[in-house]
């Protein structure tokens, strides 16, 4: 209703003569939607670190080209190291300090300056443009295993709630089993294979989450059963029985459009879950595998080298930030979509 | 109610026939010379997996023979074995899968279970006092500090958790789970495990507060709307009791649901925090099995977390049956 009245002042509210719908400025259901969504603070916060991902990871590598994503700093380094060593010579001590000067190809670890904005890791790749490159492999990564998860629960989860019966008992039975496979145990299997069957590291995780999405589309599948079930008994299904439309424009013309507001929010909330996913899994080593960069990878190196972990933090943290400015960003952006577009949200 | 169970037992057994053929589908997808050169590393690395063990597997997995009928042969020896809870040799440790797992699984479970009660005991107030104060500043940043803690990785904050409080403050240990220098005993051995467990635990407590806190903040929002807590305020009931009687006990009937769903995670280990803080857990173990390529192993904790999610769901929906009198089971 508050919706409504503040739309009574329309631009040219004084005609009287003129039909109704001149004096009031309708609002389609959409436009409410948006207007709600920017009117919470977190979902425009959100909205912003998304976006700015974006432009850095996208628009990154081709504005800042100083550096490639696997391009060495070959400037060289020198690495200095002292031994001491403590003779006694007729009770007087003498300390010998023997400094090695070591000149090393690649400039690695090193401190942030203005050649390297982020320094360089512990090969020698400048750190600010491997975040880029890492994040445009993560966040496609998301989006592509988003998609194909949501097509494949979509179309699943339809066909099961329109037909019901065997069809939908085969579908519903399957996803019963899919649940029950453990998440990250499993991929670790499926890594191995890939391991096994000479891959190039490039394409290895794009095939990773192809195989996720063969286990992860129950979720969305259940929701848009629930969903058309429930739907199909309505007046206007009926209408369209009537029609005589064909089955398939029944249910992805009629009944899928009125499951997107939930597809929506759970496409968002899923984007931020897939993106640990894969940094976990790049983490562990199994996802994106050096020399190319991804968030997880980037970190990776830790878990070996205690001295990175302590005193080069330049080396690990920023991926850290990345991947939570990007879950967070999703989660916000999701939870402003929820909030938006569920009808009983009174604000 | 018996009939009920039954059946409800007699589909999880189809399940786990379901999982059990996915996850041999997939053990046959590797090809075997690098199962092979898999098992040659274990034995250059200086543990020699004896020829038994290997013939034993290949045996039980049916390995070596690729026609339709090899497979199916290979897919019922195993599941026969299975039904009898032999899951084969560990390559890596040279003891049966189950005793490998259940030597391991009492310290996942340890830290699995006080982190879970610290995160009822944390996220459930901090739900209800978002609840009550919908929209005010309170609600803001607690939900806005909870959504940091779900969109943490755990690798990354664990590791952090580790670099500020074990290495450079000192304060607790980095890694392990007992000083292997000293030797404790009693009371002294307890603190030892306490000191080695907290980081571990923080990390654990600090991600999962964030969806049981939102849970519950949604739960009692639902309950708050309704007319019995209208009747409640209207009698002259003080807040506090309309609150912590009449609001609080119906948003624990999916509180106590979800506890029964918590089944797996109890036992299944926390595979990142136990690899950042090199933990003999059971997840840390997996991991490492996996490396090593010890196949027997990793079908086997696959097996089992297929079990646990299977009667996680299965307690889960008789507990709704008992906490909630409306729900009636059939």
């Amino acid at each position: 209703m508050e919706e409504l009245k503040n739309q009574q002042a329309a631009p040219e509210a004084a005609d009287s003569e003129a039909p109704l719908d001149k004096n009031v400025r309708l609002m389609s259901p959409t436009r409410m939607v948006v207007r709600r969504f920017f009117r919470s603070k977190l979902s425009i916060l959100g909205l912003v670190m998304v976006i700015s991902l974006f432009l850095f990871s996208f628009l990154g590598p081709v504005i800042y080209t100083q550096w490639g994503e696997i391009q060495l700093d070959e400037s060289g380094k020198t690495e200095y190291s002292i031994a001491e060593t403590t003779y006694t010579v007729n009770g007087v001590e003498y300390t010998l300090r023997q400094t090695t000067e070591k000149y090393l190809k690649d400039n690695f670890l090193a401190p942030p300056s203005a050649e390297h904005i982020l320094g360089t890791d512990n090969e020698g790749y400048d750190i600010f443009v491997r975040l880029m490159y890492g994040g445009r492999i993560s966040l496609t990564v998301s989006f592509i295993a988003v998609f194909l998860i949501t097509i494949l629960g979509v179309v699943l989860g339809g066909v099961a709630g329109y037909f019901g019966g065997a069809v939908d008992n085969v579908i519903m039975r399957l996803s019963d089993v899919l649940m029950c496979l453990p998440g990250v145990p499993i991929l670790l299997i499926i890594s191995t294979i890939l391991d096994a069957s000479d891959i190039d590291a490039k394409y290895r995780i794009y095939l990773l989450m192809v195989y996720l999405t063969f286990i992860s589309w129950t979720g969305t599948a259940r929701l848009v059963r629930g969903q058309i079930l429930s739907l199909r008994e309505q007046e206007y299904m009926v209408a369209a029985e009537a029609m005589g439309y064909s089955t398939f424009r029944k249910i992805f013309k009629h009944l899928v459009p009125n499951v997107m507001p939930q597809l929506i929010v759970q496409m968002s909330l899923s984007l931020g879950s897939m993106i640990l996913y894969e940094a976990t899994l790049s983490y562990l080593n199994l996802g994106v595998k050096a020399p190319y960069a991804a968030w997880g990878t980037m970190i990776n190196i830790i878990s070996t080298n205690q001295d990175i972990l302590q005193n080069h933090l330049n080396v690990w943290v920023p991926a850290g930030i990345c991947i939570v400015i990007a879950v967070l960003g999703f989660n916000f952006v999701g939870d402003g979509l929820r909030d938006a577009l569920d009808p009983k949200a009174r604000r | 109610m018996v009939k009920y169970i039954a059946k409800r037992l007699a589909y999880a057994l189809l399940i786990l026939l379901g999982v059990s053929m996915i996850i041999y589908f997939l053990i046959r997808l590797m090809p075997v010379d690098f199962i092979q050169d898999k098992i040659n590393a274990i034995n250059q690395g200086g543990a020699t997996v004896s020829e038994e063990t290997v013939n034993a597997m290949y045996e039980m997995y049916g390995l070596g023979d690729n026609s339709f009928l090899g497979i199916l042969k290979g897919y019922f020896n195993w599941l026969s074995a299975l039904a009898r809870f032999d899951l084969g040799t560990s390559f890596v440790y040279g003891l049966p899968v189950a005793d490998v797992i259940f030597e391991h699984m009492g310290i996942s479970f340890a830290i699995a279970l006080i982190a879970t009660i610290f995160e009822f005991m944390i996220a459930i107030p901090l739900g209800i006092t978002a609840a009550t104060h919908q929209y005010s500043l309170r609600d803001y940043v607690v939900t806005i500090l909870v959504m940091i803690g779900i969109s943490l990785p755990s690798f990354f904050f664990g590791q952090m958790l580790k670099d500020v409080l074990a290495l450079k403050l000192g304060w607790f240990p980095a890694s392990g789970l007992i000083d292997a220098t000293a030797s404790y005993t009693g009371i002294e051995l307890l603190l030892d495990y306490a000191r080695h467990m907290f980081i571990p635990i923080l990390t654990i407590v600090i991600l999962s507060i964030g969806a049981r806190m939102r849970m519950t903040r949604t739960n009692m929002l639902e309950v708050m709307n309704s007319d019995y807590i209208r009747t409640a305020r209207a009698k002259g009931l003080k807040e506090s009791a309309v609150i912590n009687k009449h609001a609080f006990r119906n948003t624990l009937i999916p509180l106590v649901t979800s506890l029964a769903g918590l089944l797996p995670s109890l036992f299944s280990g926390a595979i990142i925090t136990e690899q950042v803080f090199d933990l003999p857990g059971i997840g840390n173990i997996a991991l490492d099995a996996m490396n090593r390529g010890d196949i027997p192993f990793i079908m086997g904790y696959n097996m089992f977390l297929a079990l646990l999610s299977v009667l996680g769901v299965l307690l889960a929906d008789l507990m709704y049956g008992l906490v909630d009198p409306r729900v009636k089971l059939e």
